[in-house]
Parts: structure tokens; sequence; C-alpha cells
């Protein structure tokens, strides 16, 4: 699903490249990179790798499908940054770790297709010092992420310089692996890897809106990276909870968005665009700066996961549903979103079964390994179930945390065992004539249940009057038993009549009670019983037939 | 309860019916065994009622089928329904292996996961932590015990389990507490 999807985008975006970049090939590989880098950075929790992996596999996925040699170079350029995941081009991807060498070597080592003019254009500027000039879509957007760094700074301006920004966030992104190191330990590097593949979703909304769209990746992972940026910096995990939030971030936007629109995304990463190159220049200022990127990146991928959303039909249900489990988990969360396009586009190779994958955000300061990952999963899995019994459970919706509530679970259930045994002991100690009471109660018990013991019990003892007709030794039963008076509960009586007629005990009072009761059902006044649905009757008497034979 | 009508309409219904099966042939049973035969036929209608989608009903069947003496009121009760005591008697036997298994497994879990997590977290953190941790085992050991059929349960179904159950315990806690005052309000 995830392929076909990007296969969609990046036909739609190859038809807008051809025809408004022509030049700028950058542009529309960012395009193509960033929906590479999206998926990629999709399916980065479960594969475990470093988002870059995920990004270089959906590139590489792309270039593919483009079958044009720019965007193949720059999706593969930009996953070799990354990481070296089992890409189509995993040679190149080798090729890719050492980018920062040369690029356009790696790339087309990697790639079969012949460079493009613009291509060569813009890796002989990356040649200046940038990593992966291919990674255009990625770099956009990852530029953005980087202000602090000084040198991401000067590359981002000399991206900027070469195509409109565009370029400097491309460069910067791969640039990033190298560096990654060293934010990653300092400050909020994760928020690189997101915006690039923030971006890289970005990116395949639309050539034209290439910048726009990353400058809106760019918000996006600087969004996630801002919430990384909230909790403790912690190296090792970084990359992983890089990629990881931002398919959550994509995730959540999808459940957000759900609109799918490429337009939607055009227009947003219009706005973001303006803002991303600003800020990405004058990223200067460090983290502000940055933060001011990732939200713009945040809302990017939001888009971006829109419209994957739009462009899968599954997966946007599923991301859907999961997008309202995260906006109910809390917005800070943004943890748990299925989505099984992403992730099967993602790593096709590496993880063929992964379709039920869920994708897992690592929350910053958490370990981001598969295992404390899917034990988070199943953790907001249990939290979400004890709401429901928040609910059910009276005195429980003031109550937070697992052990209280569990408790006052515990003691409900305890109490309704209880009641159901004193009750079934009272019920034991009526009279021998237990059976006789209970058919007789039935449509009491029919009447009450349907509309609240209150009104039924203010019925019976007016309608009992007039009932000469009845038994003598049963008077107030059966005359209980009477107020029947709607279709419904005459033809539970019915067929409860013939349920006694058919007892072994040989109660005459039933035989006598169905006649009367029949012609009670008649004259009785009608009751409104709220909801007593004929359907009802209908199905409690389908099996009774069948039972008392 | 106006959304539990035909739940507890289906409740009343087959309750009655086990009643009349029992109760017709014994007439002189003493008073407990009546309150038994009550709750018995009442926790059977109940599981029932959920026509084996549940295990918690499932698990009460089959605990129940499994005694021979209220076997033959099972038997009585779920008469149409031939396939749900096939099940439950299957399901039990099954389980009964696979929860051995399963606590055996899950024991071992335990004890390793207690080993990893106060070796890997900080001292002070893993102290409070395991003892939440600790706490919330224990009351869910207790939910357990008390859910039938609930001690194969993982957490997850547990909770989702116990939510089915309570709204059938209140099914039958409120027939049962209008037939009996019907009972009484006429005698």
């Amino acid at each position: 699903m995830d392929k076909g999807e990007k296969d969609k985008y990046e036909l739609e975006n190859r038809n807008e490249n051809s025809i408004n970049y022509q030049a700028p090939v950058m542009s529309s590989d960012w395009q193509f990179g960033g929906a590479n880098l999206t998926t990629a950075g999709m399916s980065l929790v479960p594969s475990g790798n470093p988002l870059a992996i995920g990004s270089s596999c959906a590139s590489a996925s792309v270039a593919d499908s483009f079958g044009s040699n720019l965007w193949e170079h720059p999706s593969n350029s930009q996953n070799l940054g990354f990481c070296g995941i089992n890409v189509q081009n995993g040679a190149s991807s080798s090729n890719a770790m050492g980018i920062g060498k040369s690029t356009l070597t790696s790339l087309r080592s990697g790639v079969d297709r012949p460079f493009d003019m613009g291509w060569n254009a813009a890796s002989s500027m990356l040649k200046g010092g940038f990593f992966l000039p291919n990674t255009t879509g990625i770099l956009p957007q990852s530029l953005s992420q980087f202000p602090a760094d000084s040198a991401f700074i000067e590359r981002a301006a000399r991206f900027s310089s070469f195509n409109g920004g565009t370029f400097s966030d491309m460069v910067i992104p791969f640039g990033m692996p190298e560096s990654m190191g060293l934010y990653t330990g300092g400050m909020g590097l994760m928020r690189g890897p997101e915006d690039m593949f923030a971006a890289n979703g970005m990116k395949s909304v639309s050539g034209v809106e290439s910048q726009k769209i990353k400058l809106n990746v760019t918000e996006a992972t600087r969004d996630a990276c801002l919430q990384v940026e909230n909790r403790a910096k912690k190296s090792p995990g970084n990359d992983r909870r890089n990629g990881s939030l931002l398919r959550a971030n994509e995730e959540a936007k999808q459940g957000i968005g759900g609109s799918g629109n490429e337009s939607d995304e055009a227009e947003f990463s219009g706005h973001d665009g303006g803002q991303d190159e600003p800020s990405s220049l004058d990223g200067a200022g460090g983290e502000p700066s940055a933060k001011g990127l990732s939200l713009k990146k945040r809302k990017r991928s939001l888009q971006d996961a829109e419209i994957d959303q739009a462009k899968g039909g599954q997966p946007s249900t599923e991301a859907a549903k999961d997008g309202a489990e995260n906006q109910q988990k809390g917005d800070q969360k943004q943890t748990t979103s299925v989505n099984k396009t992403t992730g099967k586009q993602l790593s096709p190779a590496s993880h063929p079964p992964k379709e039920e994958y869920i994708h897992v955000r690592a929350r910053r300061g958490q370990a981001t390994n598969s295992h404390s990952l899917a034990e988070r999963v199943r953790r907001e899995k249990i939290s979400e179930r004890m709401k429901f019994l928040q609910d059910i459970v009276p005195g429980c919706s003031k109550v937070t945390g697992k052990a209280v509530m569990l408790d006052e679970i515990i003691n409900y259930v305890q109490s309704l065992q209880r009641q159901v045994e004193f009750l079934s002991m009272k019920l034991a100690t009526v009279n021998p004539r237990l059976d006789f009471n209970i058919e007789g109660l039935l449509a009491k018990d029919i009447i009450q249940s349907r509309a609240g013991p209150s009104s039924t019990l203010g019925f019976s003892p007016d309608l009992s009057v007039g009932y000469p007709s009845l038994h003598p030794s049963q008077p107030g039963l059966f005359q209980a038993a009477l107020p029947v008076t709607g279709s419904n509960t005459g033809v539970i009586h019915r067929s409860l009549s013939s349920q006694f007629t058919s007892l072994t005990g040989g109660l005459k009072e039933s035989n006598q009670l169905s006649n009367p009761w029949e012609d009670e059902l008649h004259n009785v006044v009608q009751m409104n019983y709220g909801t007593s649905a004929p359907s009802d009757d209908l199905n409690v008497n389908g099996p009774q037939p069948s039972g008392n034979t | 309860m106006c959304p539990h009508t035909s739940l507890k309409q289906q409740f009343l219904k087959k309750w009655i019916m086990g009643l009349q099966r029992c109760s017709f042939s014994k007439k002189n049973m003493s008073i407990l065994e009546r309150k038994k035969t009550i709750k018995l036929s009442a926790d059977i209608a109940m599981a029932s009622a959920r026509n084996g989608t549940t295990r918690w009903s499932r698990a009460l069947i089959s605990n129940a089928s499994k005694d021979g003496s209220d076997n033959r009121l099972v038997q009585q009760i779920l008469g149409p329904d031939s396939n749900t005591p096939a099940a439950t008697t299957t399901n039990k036997a099954g389980t009964r292996r696979a929860s051995v298994c399963k606590k055996i497994v899950k024991r071992s879990h335990q004890i390793r996961r207690r080993r990893r997590k106060c070796v890997a977290a900080a001292p002070v953190k893993a102290v409070t932590s395991s003892i939440s941790e600790h706490l919330v085992r224990k009351r869910r050991q207790v939910l357990k015990t008390l859910i039938p059929g609930g001690e194969f349960m993982d957490e997850i179904c547990l909770i989702e389990e116990t939510l089915d159950y309570i709204t059938s315990l209140r099914v039958q806690v409120d027939v049962m507490r209008s037939v009996a005052s019907a009972c009484f309000s006429q005698s």
C-alpha cells in the first residue's frame, strides 16, 4: 500500500516536476526524497533502524518508481546518508555513508540511471560541503532542523542560493548522519532526521511547492524536535526516536487532518515554506529557530500523513483511528499509531510481515528498542480499556492511577457477586412455589426490565384490581403479571404462557393464566415502556419454542 | 437500563427455563441447595446469553459442567445450544494445559523482568517503580481470581473480560432484584 501510494505521489510529483522543474531537479527530487524519507521514517520503528535507513528505503523505492536518475540519486544519497538499509540501492547506500566525500560518485554507483543536468549542478554545489546532494528531498527539510549548527547554517545558505533555499534543506540532512552524533548529544538533533522525513513527505505533494513543502516538513519535524527537546536528550536513541517521532507526527497529522489532499498540503507547505526558509537561515539562534522549524515540520509531516492517507484507503482509516486514538491519548504522546502503508513501504524487503506493525514513536528519554516500544503500545492499550472501565464502575472517574482503579474495580466486582449470592439466597427462601412465582413474575419482570422498576411497580397495584377471574391462590402474582399492556409484552406473555403449558409440572394456573393474560393484553391499559422494541420480543420468542421442545 | 433490556429479557428467559427444569424435579431441596441452584442457573443463563463470545462465559460454563451434579443442570439449560457445552469442554481442557504452561512461563518472565528491572534501572527509580508495579500486579492477581477463567488471560484481555463481566453481573443483579421484590411484594 505504501509503495502504491508512493507511486501515486511520485507520479503526480513527476508530472508536476516535469512541468515545473525542468531545471531545478532538486526540488522534484526533494519531493520524492521526502516521500521516501517519510515512509522510511515511518517504518523506522518496526525495523528498529535509524531514521536514515527508513528514509533510504523510501527514497529508493520512490526513485525506482520514478525511473528518473535524478530522483534516484537524491533518494539514494539520502538513504545512504542515513543508513544503509537494505534498499534497492543497497550498494549505493554503503557509498552514501561516505557521502561527505563525493556524493555524486556514490550516488552514481548506486544508481544505474544517468544523472540529469540539474542534478549535476546540484551535486556540484553540494560538493562544497554537503553530504548528500541527492537527498534533495531530505536535505531541505533537515536543513531547517539544524539551525543550531553554524556549519549547517552555512550550508543552508549555500543551498538556498542554489535553489531558493530548497537545496540547503536537502544538503543539511545528509550531513546529519555524521553530525547526528554530535548534535544528539548536545541538543535535539533528532529533529534533523525528522525534518528530513517530514520534508520528504512534503515533497511528494507537488513540485511547485517543493520549497514550501520542505518548509512545512521542517516545521513538522521541528515540532517533533520540540517534543524531543523537551525531554532528556539521549544520543543513542535519537535516531530511532527521530524516526519514530516523525512517524508519530505524520500519523498524528493523518489522524487529525485526514483530508489527504495534496492541495491542502500544498497550501500548508506554502505557509510553512515561507516560514521555514527564513527560520532556517536564522538558525544562528539555534534552538529557538530549530523549534520553529520543527513545529512547521510537524505540521508538514501531518500533512504528509494526510496525503498518504488519502492515497491509501486502508491506511487512512487506520491512521484516522490511530489519530483519533492519539488525540485521545493526548497530544503530547503522539506515540502510537498504526500505519500499515508506511510500514510496508518503508521496509518491504527487510520486514515483509510488517503489515500489522504498529508504529510507535519513542518518547524522549525512553529507550527505543522494539521491546520497550511494544510495551508502550501494550500499556496504552491497557490504559484505553481502563478508561472504559472508569465509565462503568461508579466512582472511578476521579481516580487516577492503575492501582487505585484496579482496587475500585475489584471492589465493585466483589460487591456485585455478593449481591447475586444474596439475592439468590433471598429467592431461595421465597417459597416452594418458586417456579410458579417466577412464571407469574415473568411478565412483571419483563415490564420492569423494560421501563425501570419504579414505573412497573406503580402500575401493578392499580391494574391488579380488575382481574377477578384470576386464580385466588395467586392473586398477587398474576395481577402483577397482568399489567402487560404493550403488544410486545403480550407476545412475550404468550410465549411464556406457551412455555408454561409445556412444563411437566402441569400448572393449571398457567393454563388459566394464558387465557386471561391474552384477554388482559387487549384490555390492559397500554403503558409506555420507553424502548420496548418488538424485535426484542421476536428474538425472545424465537429461541423459546426450541428450548421448550 | 434501556440498553440492557434485551439482555435482561434473554437472561430472565434462560434463567426461568433452567429453574423450571431443575426445580420441578426436586421439590424437597434444602434452602442452601435451592440457593445454589438458583445462583447456578442464573450464572449459566448469564453466561449462555453471551453465546460463547467472551472467555469468562466459556470458563464459567466449563467450570460448572465439569462438576457432575451441576452438569445435569447445565446440560438442561444449554440443551438447545449443543455447541456451547462442547466448545466449553474442549476449551476448558485446552485452557487447563495452556494455563499451566502459561503460568510457568509467566512466572519465569516475571522473575526475569524483575531481575532485569532491578539491575538496569536506577536504584531509587527501581524501588518506586517496582513498588507501584508490585501493587498493580497484586491487584491484577486478585482480579484474576474474581473473573471466571481470568487466570489464563493477559492484561488486555483481562480488562476487556472484566468490562463484560461487570455488565452481565449488573444485569443479573437487576433482574434478580426485581424478581425478588416482585415475589416478596406479593406475599
